[in-house]
């Protein structure tokens, strides 16, 4: 059924990535999906699969206006004859599981076939992300998109996870967010790459952008631009879309051999959790062992990675 | 355990009344599933678009103004088009009698008309359903 997906998402069939970026978001699947996302041997050496976006992450507390700006952003990107994705997270309850995905309504509501966007559900204490984002972007990817925006879930001063998925994060605040000392602190301003003072029409923009200058520039590494935008005033979002794309690409692209071992690893642990499913005697057995304190635990987990390497 | 489903609400055309898909929204929420809520004046092909790329598996029109027999046939032919016939499609709101049946032969799941509980709209989303692979 995955190989099936597979041959509709590289013809360019949207329903198939749909299909595909929900099971991944599920952890569905990710074996097979990592090896089908692999490059062909013939391929294009150790780059990975031939097409790779710019991914820009988004994030800021709830409400400084990330899924407005990306609204905003996306006809410029257009403009260029890009092709947009955009993930855009919001919380899932801890209590239900539920989740209300209220970001795409304040993107517009394009039919464009060279914009994609898709809500995710983030479980909490995962950096304000959805679950499988690299397996997710890398669809995104195949499918021929040039730029993926990546809006986190409303999110605090800790929240650095964003940094490992995306080339450049922008960091959204807005003006009276704290006095001086707030941008001291260690954490999401160390990792921004731009920062944007949002609603910079309202009063004290200019104090809040010259604070968070004065503490980037204390930073011996970081020069990270500080712009304002308006987006009520309809002002800074050109300038904005400039900086991030001349911004250098952090992201680290995997290279093939590394791809072809992550493959390898999720199906591994997909034919382990196989195994152990049918309540082979032996492992029952083992189990049951350790219980009993007849086996240390690295024994038992040797034993154990034994058995399930025989039968996998 | 299962997943959550996802189901997406919207209001097509020009009806400002969002109260009740609110309402509904959370009802849903909390029931554990996953809203997505498209929003206000959205025109029929929008709302299929956001169908197809959040991989939904209910749509949840709410029609105020007495347009739904323009807009939710175009909202099924336009469904038909896109290959995403199998997603089931709700509508809530004012809908006179006479044209439940009407809707009902376009393919809509169920209507839920002013006064019904969130109780029978959240146990009847939650029925599990087949969806083509």
């Amino acid at each position: 059924m995955i190989a099936a997906l597979f041959d509709r998402l590289r013809q360019g069939d949207r329903n198939a990535l749909a299909r595909l970026v929900s099971q991944a978001a599920r952890g569905e699947h990710l074996g097979e999906m990592q090896a089908a996302l692999l490059p062909s041997p013939s391929g294009r050496g150790a780059g990975g699969e031939g097409n790779c976006a710019r991914v820009v992450a988004f994030t800021g507390s709830g409400g400084v206006g990330k899924s407005t700006l990306i609204g905003k952003l996306i006809p410029l990107v257009r403009e260029q004859n890009l092709k947009v994705a955009v993930l855009a997270c919001d919380p899932q309850s801890p209590l239900t599981g539920g989740a209300l995905l209220g970001d795409r309504f304040r993107m517009g509501n394009s039919t464009d076939d060279g914009v994609f966007i898709r809500s995710l559900a983030a479980v909490s204490g995962h950096g304000g992300l959805a679950e499988h984002l690299d397996v997710i972007i890398r669809l995104l990817e195949t499918f021929g998109f040039d730029v993926i925006f990546l809006e986190t879930v409303g999110s605090g001063q800790g929240d650095v996870d964003v940094r490992k998925y995306s080339d450049v994060v922008a960091l959204l605040v807005q003006p009276e967010s704290g006095d001086d000392v707030q941008w001291e602190k260690a954490g999401i301003l160390e990792c921004a790459d731009v920062v944007i003072v949002h609603k910079s029409d309202l009063p004290g923009a200019d104090q809040t952008a010259a604070q968070v200058r004065a503490a980037l520039d204390l930073s011996m590494a970081h020069a990270a631009p500080v712009l304002r935008v308006s987006t009520k005033a309809n002002t800074g979002h050109a300038e904005l879309w400039q900086t991030i794309q001349v911004l250098p690409a952090r992201r680290q692209q995997p290279t093939a051999a590394r791809l072809l071992f992550q493959a390898a690893l999720d199906s591994l642990g997909q034919r382990f959790d196989a195994v152990e499913r049918t309540r082979d005697a032996e492992l029952e057995h083992l189990a049951d062992a350790w219980r009993r304190g007849e086996s240390s635990t690295p024994d038992a987990i040797n034993s154990l990675l034994r058995i399930l390497t025989q039968r996998i | 355990m299962d997943q959550p489903q996802r189901i997406v609400l919207a209001k097509v055309g020009l009806d400002g009344h969002d109260r009740g898909i609110k309402v509904v929204a959370r009802a849903l929420r909390d029931a554990g599933m996953h809203v997505i809520y498209a929003g206000l004046w959205q025109t029929p092909e929008a709302v299929v678009r956001t169908v197809a790329d959040e991989d939904a598996d209910w749509l949840g029109l709410s029609l105020l103004s007495g347009a739904h027999m323009t807009l939710v046939p175009r909202v099924m032919e336009l469904l038909k088009q896109a290959g995403l016939a199998d997603t089931g499609v709700l509508v809530g709101g004012i809908i006179p009698e006479a044209d439940m049946p009407k809707l009902h032969d376009l393919g809509v799941a169920k209507i839920f008309g002013p006064g019904t509980s969130l109780d029978d709209i959240v146990s009847f989303v939650q029925k599990p359903r087949e969806r083509t692979p």
